[in-house]
């Protein structure tokens, strides 16, 4: 099984305090990056694929040089090769991006392409299908489970409450995966070291064929602000026992107990 | 045309919450607009929904398909793709939804529309449509505005925009459609409902629900003895069931279950929109976290901004004290 | 692995059941061993988990979470070493760390144990907390930046984000600067020294903590360190130097009590309290150094210093070694073993429970409240006690 997984590198959204002067973008401070929760296990599920199916694994991006470290985990973890377009999109209209990863991806060889359902950062949840829809293969969202038998994919796909949709896809197929299908194993330090002699390959939008100008944006960021601040919760200050105290005597008041 | 679009899902004989949602938001843009509101519902069986959305629309148009199940994304691109290339509305609305997640980006392509998905806002003004997001996980809004374009669609959050009640008796067309494309490589095999076990955080008046900040299986324990001490249930958010602490039939949110007790204690969770959606009916809604930025004490009545591991162990002991 | 590529292969099967190795050294109970003293299953003493491994590293059982769970529920206490009465014991805690090495490298770790390590690698703390931060615990305290003076304060991840450890140590920097020392600290420069990462098993990643620290040190031209933690100083004395980082190294109770006794820290009055002792482990057991804290107390005036029943080398380790402060595999019972020994203190009758430890520091706080024991027993570190008597307080 040939697999191309798309990973996205974000600021860890614990860290994030507040916009900038331009209003937008955030402030960049103090901000550690790490990849994309929903990616982990995109790859993870790659990962388990290759070990039980054979085949290889080729992890792509599109961002600056900062964004190979990402990469590097992603090889760490078992792909085989990785590959990034060197060009920082990261406040472009999805759209953009998708084209970007269209050209590079139909070149590749591959049976089942893998998206992390969302990003941590913007949630959009449009790359993936979009990138689907240009490729011209089938998709399906938010994926929980995945087998794959004699060229085709099962697949269930998460509703709500609760629900599960299930499907049978024929590959090649595009898959957008959502957190919880599986436990994204861990990569030490050691698993990133080894991987250095795996190959990393950059590429320029040219490349692909592709400018800055074929690539205008159709939805545009016009400013950021914060959210505005609702009821404030009333807070209880204290040491543990005495908010705790404070807390018990708030419910038994309001007849909880 | 000059007319806002809206998409109606459905499922297991329902329409969704969303579809009514986002219904009654393109109500409001339509009349300020001076535009019409049309409804697409597309199924096996729609008459009766047709008539639902026909309170809010001035005009539905009821889509007949032969193939099985309710709103499948493939078939409904397909459809909606015709329909809409045909009347050019300005604005398609569909909720964003796992439906809606399936649907729109690839819908957006096939039409070379711009799309902007899970807004929170949306209006129009003259022309030009304006949308907000939700971004960096609660902490900041994104405005953004489109280029000059024929059509433009938009996913609304679910939840976000409140569904208002209607009345009018919009005209119903009727359309049968015969999907010529062969829709063999995506096969829609049925729906699977997670198992019942025991439990069913639903009924409960209260639920001490954990997450992350649980940090390990172990400490649920730590959980379960303030529940006990309060007569209620354990319940979580997603992170503890992706980590295997709890089964899924205790997840609250989104993907889980929408709950309305007496009160919600929430330990330990940050409060991620997918989570709190399920909550916001609860009486009272009491949060410990000790990350006093977490989005979800925009939600409590009452927060504490503590360790949970040192505020549990003693509010149960104190609960059970004035207990006597 | 196999067995066959277990670092210590020819050595795994020799434990032969005793159960030696969850008794203190004077025999009285037998809930000396930390995570057997919470659980009270075998598979949690020493003991257990070489067995396990054997049988896991063979292919007879399968990695689980729960095995995940009991490997790393091990806190590196060293009670183990101390009473395993084969001569393979110097190696019986490094080949537990063997095990967690092999689940590292395989990805096969608890998702809290994950969470600690990324933290690291990101932010140079377990906590995640932003790195811009790890200064702010100076405040107003006027403790000043190392710019070349003889002596590196190195304060480690607990100390500069935990709130608890945070007064210690401020504390701790206002004695040094009352006793003249010239010292400085490192603030937002600092990093994590890597013992918890090194017990954990995730070797590279301690290996390039060790190394930049090294260099950065070198780069500064330090050669006298001095650590609040006990964990910072047994990596950095004994594991330092394989990465040919040899600097001077002190725990800061031995800086203190030579400052005592070369008068340049005078104590402007005593303190009248029964006062416990608590031994952390990497001061104790790792280091041998039980004398120097104590020393230190009885030369307060006022100060009764009586032991617990299980002291020097046979301590009950407050259960937060091996990551478990933060990981808290060993906690939501009154069997965990901070509460144990936050019990075992308060049976000496004593007012005061010192501790030399930031991580004993926050465990056996906490563990005091939840005895309920608050208002009877306080917690304070050696430099807060050493501090009140000099007037800083």
């Amino acid at each position: 099984m040939d697999i191309v997984v798309c990973i996205k590198r974000i600021p860890d959204t614990a860290d994030v305090v507040g916009i900038d002067a331009s209003k937008k973008d955030i402030e960049k401070d103090s901000l550690a990056f790490k990849i994309n929760d929903w990616d982990d296990y995109a790859l993870e599920a790659a990962v388990q694929l290759k070990e039980k199916q054979g085949g290889s694994i080729t992890a792509v991006t599109v961002g600056p040089k900062e964004w190979d470290d990402i990469l590097r985990r992603a090889l760490a973890m078992g792909a085989d090769k990785a590959i990034r377009v060197d060009q920082d999109m990261v406040t472009a209209d999805c759209y953009a991006v998708a084209k970007v990863l269209d050209a590079l991806i139909r070149d590749l060889s591959y049976n089942l392409v893998l998206f992390g359902a969302q990003s941590e950062d913007f949630g959009c949840s449009q790359l993936g299908v979009m990138v689907a829809e240009m490729l011209g293969i089938p998709h399906a969202a938010l994926a929980v489970s995945l087998q794959v038998a004699d060229g085709r994919i099962h697949v269930s796909r998460e509703l709500e409450a609760g629900m599960l949709e299930s499907y049978t896809i024929e590959l090649p197929a595009l898959l957008t995966i959502q957190t919880g299908i599986n436990r994204p194993r861990y990569i030490s330090l050691g698993g990133i070291k080894r991987a250095m002699s795996k190959e990393l390959q950059v590429m320029s939008l040219s490349d692909l064929g592709l400018s800055l100008d074929t690539l205008a944006p159709m939805v545009r960021l016009e400013k950021l602000e914060l959210p505005p601040r609702g009821k404030e919760a009333e807070l209880i200050s204290g040491s543990p026992e005495e908010t705790a105290d404070q807390l018990a005597r708030i419910l038994q008041n309001s007849g909880i107990f | 045309m000059a007319e806002i679009l809206v998409v109606a899902e459905h499922r297991q004989q329902k329409l969704a919450d969303v579809s009514l949602q986002i219904l009654s938001k393109g109500r409001q843009l339509a009349d300020k607009a001076g535009i019409e509101l049309i409804a697409v519902v597309i199924g096996a069986d729609v008459s009766g929904y047709a008539e639902e959305l026909a309170r809010w629309a001035d005009k539905v148009l009821a889509v007949k398909i032969d193939t099985p199940g309710e709103s499948l994304a493939e078939p409904c691109q397909k459809i909606l793709s015709s329909i809409i290339k045909d009347r050019k509305p300005k604005l398609v609305l569909i909720g964003h939804s796992s439906f809606g997640m399936d649907l729109a980006p690839s819908l957006a392509v096939e039409l070379d529309a711009p799309l902007a998905t899970d807004c929170i806002d949306i209006s129009m003004q003259n022309d030009s449509i304006v949308v907000t997001r939700s971004i960096y996980n609660g902490k900041v809004n994104a405005v953004y505005s489109f280029v000059p374009c024929e059509i433009v669609i938009v996913t609304g959050r679910i939840g976000e925009f409140a569904s208002e009640e209607s009345d009018r008796k919009g005209e119903i067309e009727k359309i049968d459609f015969r999907l010529e494309e062969d829709l063999g490589y995506k096969v829609f095999e049925g729906y699977i409902e997670q198992e019942v076990g025991g439990v069913d955080i639903t009924q409960a008046d209260v639920l001490v629900s954990v997450g992350r900040g649980l940090k390990d299986k172990e400490n649920i324990e730590m959980a379960e003895e303030l529940a006990r001490a309060l007569g209620g249930i354990v319940a979580c958010s997603r992170p503890v069931v992706d980590s295997g602490w709890l089964p899924a039939e205790h997840q609250v949110g989104l993907s889980g279950k929408t709950v309305k007790p007496k009160l919600y204690l929430a330990l330990g969770i940050s409060g991620a929109f997918q989570h709190t959606v399920g909550l916001k009916g609860s009486e009272m809604i009491v949060v410990i976290n000790k990350d006093a930025r977490a989005p979800i004490f925009s939600v409590a009545d009452y927060g504490i901004v503590d360790d949970i591991f040192k505020v549990v162990p003693a509010l149960t002991q104190k609960i059970i004290e004035l207990k006597g | 692995m196999a067995l066959a590529e277990y670092k210590y292969k020819d050595i795994l099967h020799r434990c032969f059941r005793c159960g030696y190795c969850k008794f203190p050294t004077n025999w009285i109970d037998v809930n000396n061993c930390p995570a057997y003293a919470r659980f009270r299953m075998e598979s949690y003493s020493c003991g257990g988990r070489l067995w396990l491994t054997r049988a896991w590293l063979n292919g007879e059982i399968d990695w689980t979470d729960h095995l995940a769970q009991i490997m790393y529920s091990c806190t590196a206490c060293k009670n183990c070493e101390e009473k395993c009465p084969l001569r393979f014991n110097v190696d019986i805690v490094d080949m537990i760390r063997a095990t967690k090495s092999e689940m590292v490298e395989r990805g096969l770790i608890p998702s809290v144990v994950k969470e600690f390590l990324e933290n690291i690698q990101r932010q140079g703390n377990p906590y995640g907390k932003a790195r811009a931060k790890r200064g702010e615990w100076i405040g107003g305290t006027g403790i000043p930046q190392y710019e070349g003076q003889e002596f590196l304060y190195y304060v480690g991840c607990v100390g500069s984000y935990d709130t608890r450890a945070q007064e210690t140590a401020r504390t701790l920097g206002k004695v040094l600067i009352k006793a003249g020392l010239p010292f400085g600290v490192l603030g937002s420069e600092e990093n994590c020294d890597g013992n918890e990462v090194n017990t954990l098993g995730e070797e590279t990643l301690f290996e390039m903590l060790a190394e930049e620290n090294i260099q950065k040190f070198r780069d500064l031209g330090v050669t006298k360190i001095v650590t609040l933690s006990p964990h910072s100083y047994n990596t950095m004395k004994n594991d330092y130097p394989r990465f040919d980082g040899s600097f001077e190294v002190r725990h800061y109770t031995q800086l203190l009590r030579d400052l005592i006794t070369q008068g340049k820290l005078n104590f402007s009055g005593g303190l009248n309290a029964r006062v416990t002792y608590h031994d952390p482990c990497f001061l104790g057991r790792w280091n041998g150094e039980y004398d120097t804290p104590r020393q230190i107390l009885n030369s307060i005036p006022g100060i009764e210093l009586i032991e617990m029943e299980k002291n020097k080398t046979g301590a009950l380790c407050c259960g937060g070694g091996g990551g478990n402060f933060y990981t808290d595999f060993l906690a939501g019972s009154e069997s965990s073993p901070a509460r144990i020994r936050a019990r075992e203190a308060y049976a000496t009758g004593a007012s005061i429970l010192a501790v030399a430890c930031p991580n004993c520091m926050t465990m056996l706080e906490d563990a005091v409240k939840a005895e309920g024991l608050e208002g009877e027993l306080a917690v304070k570190d050696i430099s807060e006690i050493v501090a009140e008597v000099c007037g800083l307080a």
